[in-house]
């Protein structure tokens, strides 16, 4: 399958989790980009895109990530051929702010009529669990499931 | 032969300097030197205790020594253990981002008193710096802070938290026990400018109303935008039973610091002009106005990618002055590393680069050593801490060269 993973980073957390679970889909043909260098207009219905973001000031997304929310929300795209999954980064410390860019990224691919797969979820800067150890089943679960839809679809 | 690369300080800015540099010449040889003999700087030391999402981001720059191939030589003094002229002798390139820790003064009157403490000085107290070891820092009942930042928003946090608020962080109990012999009972935050351009992260504002023990007070919030947006959400915060006061006041421009023998009170006139003055009594006066460079290492006349002369190179704070969080000094990072590759594109190195300084510094302490002063600090630590640094030099470096216990 091929697997488009954008990430949006602004201390470059996101950045090494989205390399991280590249390499961890490896069988796969994955493809990393920074959001900074992705446009709406090259959505692929061909990959499947995994979305991993931080969240950064007053629950804003993270600076890598922020031209592309502008572009999303002026351009409404038509992505209802384009299955994707997020994966947020955030800190409870911040609870009224926690994982907005997650929340935020999601809102705008469904509301671009984007179809998601798979939960969203979030790891927490300040627990106790390493951002792989979430990310990375997470990540083989939505490539499964993914997998099961396009053998239904087929 | 490959490029070899030296970055002096191994701080966030040094770090991500490294990760920069490492994308960009795969093949070289880089090699990061830091005056204390752990690495991580501003991280380790500047960031609060109690943010240890924000310390998270270590474990990016862990991986470049553990599998990007950067070398650490810590213990390694520039000026005191290596002269500048002989580091850039053995390295094709030679990067300073030594950061910026001398507390800004005020440059009024009575500033020299005791109980006049500025924020870095403070921060590396609570952190457990080795500079502080011998150090026992005493605050009163009455702690005034200056500073319109959030810098002095941790300074607040940190002093109106008790025991429990401090679960999961890295505070060593012997402050808490600081803190409650000091029992600081109010807080008074004061800055220059209006509340509508203060520094504040809103959500650093807002982090406050998570207190248990402090009620919040804003006195003359003018203006409009996020930061005063969170100042009035937080007004009013008024936990039962709360033992301690936060005042934010806007707008007064410090003049005159007063006592006999300690800090007694500190004076101020409305920045505004209209001549109305405030004294407002107090035991200790946290400074939080910024930070500049020591007299011995002044910063550089660098090129905005971070260029002095060639083979020589500035980044960070140290280049560009206290501006910017951590992120900016990232993106900082990236440029002088771009540079650095474009400069190196065309050079044959025959410096001996690692090993020539590996023989001028015999003393200098590896990143393994490293290793094992962070197991013994992550082990070695009540079960309501992350961990509990080591604060005396020596006993750093008898782990790091694997003398005495472990």
């Amino acid at each position: 399958m091929k697997i488009a993973i954008l990430y949006g980073t602004e201390t470059g957390n996101a950045e090494m989790l989205a390399e991280d679970i590249a390499a961890h889909l490896a069988d796969h043909e994955v493809e990393v980009t920074n959001l900074s260098d992705f446009a709406p207009d090259a959505f692929d219905a061909d990959n499947f895109y995994i979305l991993v973001t931080s969240t950064y000031g007053d629950g804003d997304l993270p600076a890598s990530a922020i031209p592309f929310g502008e572009k999303m929300a002026d351009a409404q795209p038509d992505l209802s051929s384009i299955t994707f999954a997020v994966f947020g980064m955030g800190d409870s410390e911040y609870p009224e702010t926690y994982n907005f860019g997650g929340k935020r990224l999601e809102e705008l691919m469904t509301s671009a009529g984007a179809q998601q797969v798979g939960e969203r979820i979030t790891h927490d800067a300040s627990g106790s669990d390493m951002p792989e150890d979430l990310a990375l089943p997470w990540a083989e679960d939505v490539v499964r499931q993914m997998e099961a839809r396009r053998e239904e679809a087929a | 032969m490959m490029p070899s690369i030296a970055i002096v300080g191994a701080g966030p800015s040094g770090c991500y300097t490294a990760q920069a540099l490492g994308k960009a010449l795969p093949e070289a040889c880089i090699d990061i030197i830091d005056r204390l003999p752990v690495p991580y700087g501003l991280i380790r030391y500047g960031v609060a205790p109690d943010h240890q999402g924000t310390k998270a981001v270590t474990r990016q720059f862990e991986r470049l020594f553990e599998r990007g191939g950067v070398g650490f030589f810590g213990n390694v003094a520039l000026g005191r253990d290596i002269a500048l002229a002989d580091l850039r002798a053995q390295y094709d390139a030679v990067v300073l981002a030594t950061g910026l820790s001398q507390d800004r003064a005020l440059g009024i009157e009575g500033e020299d008193l005791p109980g006049v403490i500025g924020a870095g000085r403070i921060t590396r107290y609570w952190n457990d710096h080795p500079d502080t070891e011998n150090d026992a820092i005493g605050l009163g009942r009455k702690a005034v802070i200056i500073g319109n930042g959030n810098v002095a928003i941790d300074l607040v946090r940190i002093l109106a938290k008790v025991d429990g608020e401090f679960e999961g962080s890295d505070l060593g109990g012997h402050h808490l026990n600081g803190f409650r012999n000091a029992s600081v009972e109010s807080i008074d935050i004061i800055g220059r400018s209006p509340a509508g351009v203060a520094k504040f992260d809103p959500v650093m504002l807002r982090e406050l109303a998570k207190l248990t023990d402090a009620r919040i007070k804003v006195v003359s919030a003018a203006g409009e935008g996020k930061v005063v947006e969170a100042l009035a959400a937080i007004d009013g915060h008024d936990p039962q039973d709360a033992q301690k006061t936060i005042t934010f006041r806007f707008g007064w421009t410090p003049t005159r610091l007063a006592g006999e023998q300690q800090l007694q009170e500190a004076h101020f006139t409305a920045t505004d002009g209209s001549g109305e003055t405030l004294v407002l009594p107090c035991d200790s006066l946290l400074t939080a106005i910024g930070f500049a460079g020591s007299e011995d290492v002044p910063s550089p006349e660098a090129s905005e990618d971070g260029f002095i002369e060639p083979g020589l190179y500035a980044t960070g704070w140290f280049r560009r002055g206290p501006r910017g969080t951590i992120p900016e000094n990232r993106a900082d990072a990236q440029a002088v590393a771009a540079r650095i590759a474009a400069d190196l594109a065309s050079v044959r190195s025959a410096r001996p680069g690692r090993d020539g300084l590996a023989q001028l510094v015999p003393h200098a302490t590896d990143y393994h050593g490293w290793q094992r002063i962070d197991a013994a600090e992550r082990t070695d630590c009540p079960a309501d801490r992350c961990r509990i640094k080591i604060r005396g030099r020596n006993q750093m470096l008898d782990l790091a060269r694997q003398k005495g216990m472990q």
